[in-house]
């Protein structure tokens, strides 16, 4: 039989033996932003937004983007279509949800415009996943070795160029789950995209790291 | 792996490499049910290949973590509402 690779589409349910995946909750606390005042059009309200979410949106921007400059850009330019928008958020979300989604929707179309391009497309990501037959691994994965982990001086190096070779949607979703950890359902909304993409897509971005970094720290086999 | 386990992965009993591999996201990131996660970790702790794959997604997330350092400009909040000011009916306090 030939081996079969995790080839299911995002939209194809994904089935457990018998039980179901637990939901994560979207709601928490949102800072000491007087909602209703900021949305009755209250500036020192958004100006107290401005101040409490800037670091962090800055940060997931230039993760997006690898830009400082343009991020500080697309970051203003985040806040000017959230203060004249303000009046359209209804409360689905929350708030931060709301902004960010702005932000990495406007990073996106400013790589689009400027044309950095990953160099990994969405089948290659696919191919770097693990084969399995009847269910099983076909290949044992070979040991990393922990001194090479630790000792690999360009070890940030190597992650960081990992990371940008994965396409942008899968790239974001890293940025905005393992590194800014925000819960899947908040990932969701925020690119508009089921939780079951974000999964998927997470799983399938941390795998092609994997592999990626499989050779740098691999066991040298015994001689 | 064990032989039971063996079995009860072909008797679609238990959860082999490819399930346990498909929901390695939600395993890791603590969102399966308890029935499930004991199930998988039943798994993990016969399979070498799914030992030796789960350390090293692991290790992947924590370098993630520690990757991709971002230096925030000090004056950043300062600059967007000058521009705010500059370009929306915006005064600010």
């Amino acid at each position: 039989m030939e081996p079969t690779k995790e080839k299911e589409s995002e939209q194809t349910a994904r089935q457990l033996p018998d039980s179901e995946v637990a939901t994560t909750t979207a709601e928490g606390a949102e800072g000491a932003i007087d909602l209703e005042a900021l949305l009755a059009g209250d500036e020192k309200a958004f100006e107290q937004l401005v101040i409490q979410e800037s670091p962090r949106l800055f940060r997931v921007i230039v993760r997006i983007l690898g830009d400082d400059d343009e991020a500080e850009s697309i970051l203003q330019e985040t806040y000017l279509q959230a203060y004249q928008r303000m009046h359209t958020f209804r409360k689905e979300s929350k708030l931060t949800t709301w902004l960010y989604a702005i932000g990495i929707n406007l990073a996106r179309a400013s790589l689009r415009k400027s044309r950095r391009l990953s160099s990994l497309e969405d089948q290659e990501v696919e191919k770097m996943q693990p084969d399995f037959n009847r269910g099983m691994f076909v290949e044992t994965p070979g040991a990393w070795d922990p001194s090479k982990i630790t000792e690999l001086s360009d070890r940030q190096q190597l992650v960081r160029r990992g990371i940008e070779q994965l396409p942008e949607d899968y790239r974001t979703i890293v940025v905005l789950r393992d590194i800014e950890e925000y819960s899947t359902d908040e990932v969701a909304q925020m690119l508009d995209i089921s939780s079951g993409a974000v999964r998927v897509r997470l799983h399938r971005a941390r795998g092609a790291l994997r592999k990626l970094l499989d050779p740098h720290f691999r066991r040298q086999p015994a001689e | 792996m064990k032989a039971l386990t063996i079995l009860k992965t072909a008797l679609g009993l238990a959860p082999g490499c490819k399930k346990v591999n498909e929901f390695l996201a939600e395993y890791v990131d603590g969102e399966l049910d308890d029935k499930t996660r004991m199930q998988f970790e039943d798994h993990i702790g016969l399979c070498g290949c799914c030992n030796h794959y789960l350390d090293q997604y692991k290790t992947t997330i924590s370098m993630t973590k520690e990757t991709m350092e971002v230096n925030v400009p000090s004056e950043l909040a300062e600059h967007t509402l000058t521009f705010l000011r500059k370009n929306a009916d915006f005064s600010g306090s």
